[in-house]
C-alpha cells in the first residue's frame, strides 16, 4: 500500500508540475531578478546595509538558504491551505496512509524540483555576478536536505495553523520576510542565535560554498547543532500540526474554508 | 435502538450512540444528540434529514473527518477510533459541497491518484477502471481535465474516484446535488447497476427523495440529531398509506334533489371536503375504516348520480418524510 501511495503521489505531483510548468519557470526568473536587484542594491550602498553572513558574499548563501526555506515551508503550508480551499483536503484525509505521509511523499518530490530550481538560480547568480562558489555537491546536499527538513517543520506549523484559522496566507508572507531576520542576527553578539532554525545551515553553507570547506570537515559541535536543530524543528512542526489536526477534527474544520 | 421490523443481519457498519456538539465562542450546537444504526453488507441505504439534521456530521464522524464526543463506530467489526488506518482502508466517500477531485488532472489521472493513495494500483486495475468509466458514461471524457467538464461529469468523476478505491463501504453525500435531470438519472442507474453487480454497501445522503426512493431499499431519517425512522422504504410508506379518496360525480338528468344530496353528504360524512361546481360534485374524504367507502357509494347510488372517478391518494417518500419530521419537530419543539 505504501509504495503504491508513494508512486501515486509522485505521479500526481509531477503531472501537476507539468500542467503548471509556466509557474515553474516564472519562479526561476522572478527569484533570479530579485537576487540581482538585492545584489546590486547592496553593492551600491555597502554590505553593511543587509548583513547576511557579514559580507557581500554572505548574501549568496543567505539567499540560497532563504530559497530552500521558502520552497520547503511553502510547499506544505500553501498546499494545506489550498487543498482546504479547493475541497480536496478531506479526500486526502480519507486515505489510510494519512495526510502527513502524503504531504511527506509530495514534499520529497518537490524537494527534488526545488533542488533543480535553486541550482538553475544559483547558476544565474554565479554567471551574472562573477562570484566564485565552491560547488561540492556532496557537501552541499546534506545541508540542503537538512535545511529543507527544518523548513518542512515550519511548514507543518503554518499548515496546522491554516487548518484552524484558514485564510492566513498574508501571515505566511510575513514569515517569509521574518526568516531573513534570522540570518541577520550576529552570532558574536547573540551566541544563542546559532540554535535558531536555518541559521547553522546558512553558516555551514557559507563555509562550504565560500571557503571550500567539506561537510565532514565542519566542527563537530556545529554538525551536532545542525543535526539536532533539523530533527527538533521537524518534530516540533509535526507535533504542532498533529495538535492542530486534532483540534480541526474536533471543531469540524477540515472541510471548511 | 435497532428496528425490530428489520431482519437481523451482521452489520458491516455499526454506529452506536454517536454524539457531537460543536462549541465556539458565540454558540453551542448539538449537531448529533444520539445516533445509532447498523447497515448490513451489500445494503444500499438512504440517509435523509432536513438541513442541519446532522447527516453530514454523522457521515464525517464515521469517516474520521470529525471527532465525535462519544459513541462507537465499527466498520467490518473494526473500531474506527482505535484503528483508524484499518477502518479507512474499507471506506470511501464523495463529500457534499467539496470538489473531491483535482480540476487540473484528467478524469483518469484523478482515478489513478485517489485509488493509489488508497493502496489500489491503477496498472493492475485498468480493466475495472474502464468498467467504472463505462458504467458512469465517462469513457469519452477519460482524458479531459476535470475543470473542462460540466457539473454532471464532475460529480460522476468524483463518484468514479470514490468507487475506484474498491472499498466495501461507500458514502455518497448529496451525489445528485446540482445535476440536471438526465445526469441525475444516469448516476442513479449507474449506482443501481454497481450495487447489484458488486454488492457494495452504499450509504446515500440526499435531499432528493426521488433519488433515495429510486436507488435505496432502506431509509434512515435523521432529525434534530436523532434517528427518527429506520425502515425499509416499502414498510415506511405503508405506515403512511391513508384511506384518502377523491370522488367526482357528475350532475346529470337522472340526479334527483341535488340539495338533498349535499345535505345528506354533509350529515353522513362530516369529515368530507365537498366542492360543488355547475357540472360536478367533488368529494375528498378520509375514511377511518375500509368499509366506509361502501356507505358513501350507497348514498350516491340512492341519488342516482353518475360516478366519474374514484382515486386513492398515493403516499410517496417525500410525504412520509415530511410527516415524520413534522411530528418530530412537534415533539421537540
Amino acid at each position: 500500500m505504501w509504495l503504491i501511495a508513494l508512486k501515486a503521489s509522485w505521479r500526481q505531483t509531477l503531472t501537476l508540475q507539468i500542467r503548471y510548468l509556466f509557474n515553474f519557470f516564472t519562479s526561476i526568473i522572478t527569484m533570479s531578478i530579485v537576487f540581482l536587484l538585492i545584489f546590486h542594491g547592496v553593492k551600491a550602498v555597502g554590505a553593511g546595509a543587509l548583513d547576511l553572513g557579514g559580507t557581500l558574499e554572505g548574501l549568496f548563501t543567505g539567499y540560497i538558504i532563504w530559497m530552500i526555506v521558502l520552497t520547503g515551508y511553502q510547499d506544505l503550508a500553501y498546499n494545506a491551505a489550498n487543498e482546504a480551499q479547493t475541497g480536496t483536503l478531506e479526500q486526502l484525509y480519507l486515505s489510510p496512509v494519512g495526510y502527513k505521509w502524503l504531504a511527506f511523499f509530495s514534499g520529497s518530490f518537490n524537494a527534488l524540483m526545488s533542488l533543480a530550481q535553486i541550482s538553475v538560480i544559483t547558476a544565474v547568480m554565479v554567471l551574472t555576478t562573477g562570484q566564485k562558489l565552491h560547488l561540492d555537491i556532496f557537501s552541499i546536499l546534506p545541508v540542503f536536505f537538512g535545511v529543507y527538513i527544518q523548513a518542512y517543520g515550519l511548514g507543518f506549523i503554518l499548515g496546522g495553523l491554516a487548518l484552524i484559522f484558514k485564510r492566513i496566507q498574508s501571515f505566511f508572507q510575513v514569515v517569509t520576510f521574518g526568516v531573513i531576520g534570522l540570518f541577520m542576527i550576529p552570532w558574536s553578539k547573540y551566541p544563542w542565535a546559532k540554535y535558531l532554525p536555518f541559521t547553522m545551515g546558512q553558516h555551514l553553507l557559507q563555509e562550504i560554498m565560500m571557503e571550500g570547506m567539506k561537510f565532514t570537515q565542519a566542527p563537530k559541535g556545529d554538525l551536532a547543532v545542525f543535526a539536532v536543530a533539523t530533527i527538533a524543528y521537524f518534530l516540533a512542526g509535526l507535533g504542532v500540526f498533529s495538535m492542530a489536526e486534532t483540534k480541526a477534527k474536533a471543531m469540524g474544520l477540515l472541510g471548511q474554508y | 435502538m435497532p428496528n425490530p421490523r428489520l431482519p437481523e443481519k451482521h452489520n458491516y457498519l455499526e454506529v452506536q450512540d454517536l454524539k457531537k456538539t460543536f462549541v465556539d465562542k458565540k454558540r453551542t450546537v448539538e449537531a448529533i444528540k444520539s445516533i445509532s444504526f447498523g447497515i448490513a453488507k451489500g445494503e444500499m441505504v438512504g440517509l435523509l434529514g432536513p438541513n442541519g439534521a446532522g447527516k453530514t456530521t454523522t457521515i464525517k464522524s464515521i469517516l474520521g473527518l470529525i471527532k465525535p464526543d462519544s459513541g462507537i463506530v465499527k466498520v467490518d467489526s473494526i473500531d474506527c477510533a482505535a484503528n483508524p488506518r484499518e477502518a479507512a482502508k474499507r471506506m470511501a466517500a464523495v463529500l457534499e459541497g467539496a470538489r473531491n477531485t483535482y480540476w487540473r488532472l484528467t478524469v483518469w489521472e484523478n482515478m489513478q491518484f485517489f485509488a493509489g493513495i488508497h493502496g489500489v494500483c491503477a496498472a493492475e486495475n485498468k480493466e475495472y477502471f474502464e468498467y467504472l468509466l463505462e458504467t458512469l458514461k465517462l469513457q469519452d471524457r477519460r482524458d479531459t481535465e476535470v475543470r473542462n467538464l460540466s457539473s454532471g461529469y464532475k460529480q460522476k468523476t468524483a463518484v468514479a474516484c470514490a468507487l475506484a478505491k474498491k472499498t466495501p463501504l461507500v458514502f455518497l453525500d448529496e451525489p445528485t446535488l446540482g445535476l440536471d435531470v438526465e445526469s441525475s438519472y444516469e448516476l442513479r442507474a449507474a449506482l443501481k447497476r454497481l450495487q447489484s453487480e458488486e454488492q457494495r454497501t452504499i450509504v446515500v445522503s440526499s435531499h432528493d427523495m426521488k433519488v433515495i426512493q429510486d436507488v435505496c431499499s432502506r431509509v434512515i431519517i435523521i432529525s434534530n440529531g436523532r434517528v427518527v425512522a429506520d425502515d425499509n422504504i416499502d414498510d415506511l410508506l405503508s405506515l403512511f398509506r391513508t384511506r384518502n379518496y377523491r370522488i367526482v360525480v357528475s350532475k346529470n338528468a337522472y340526479m334527483q334533489h341535488p340539495e338533498l344530496l349535499m345535505a345528506e353528504l354533509s350529515q353522513g360524512f362530516p369529515q368530507a371536503d365537498i366542492n360543488e361546481t355547475p357540472d360536478t360534485v367533488e368529494i375528498a374524504v378520509e375514511f377511518t375504516n375500509p368499509f366506509e367507502i361502501y356507505d358513501l357509494i350507497n348514498t350516491l347510488s340512492g341519488f342516482r348520480v353518475a360516478i366519474e372517478s374514484i382515486t386513492q391518494e398515493q403516499v410517496d417518500l417525500e410525504k412520509a418524510f415530511l410527516e415524520i419530521v413534522r411530528r418530530e419537530d412537534g415533539v421537540c419543539g
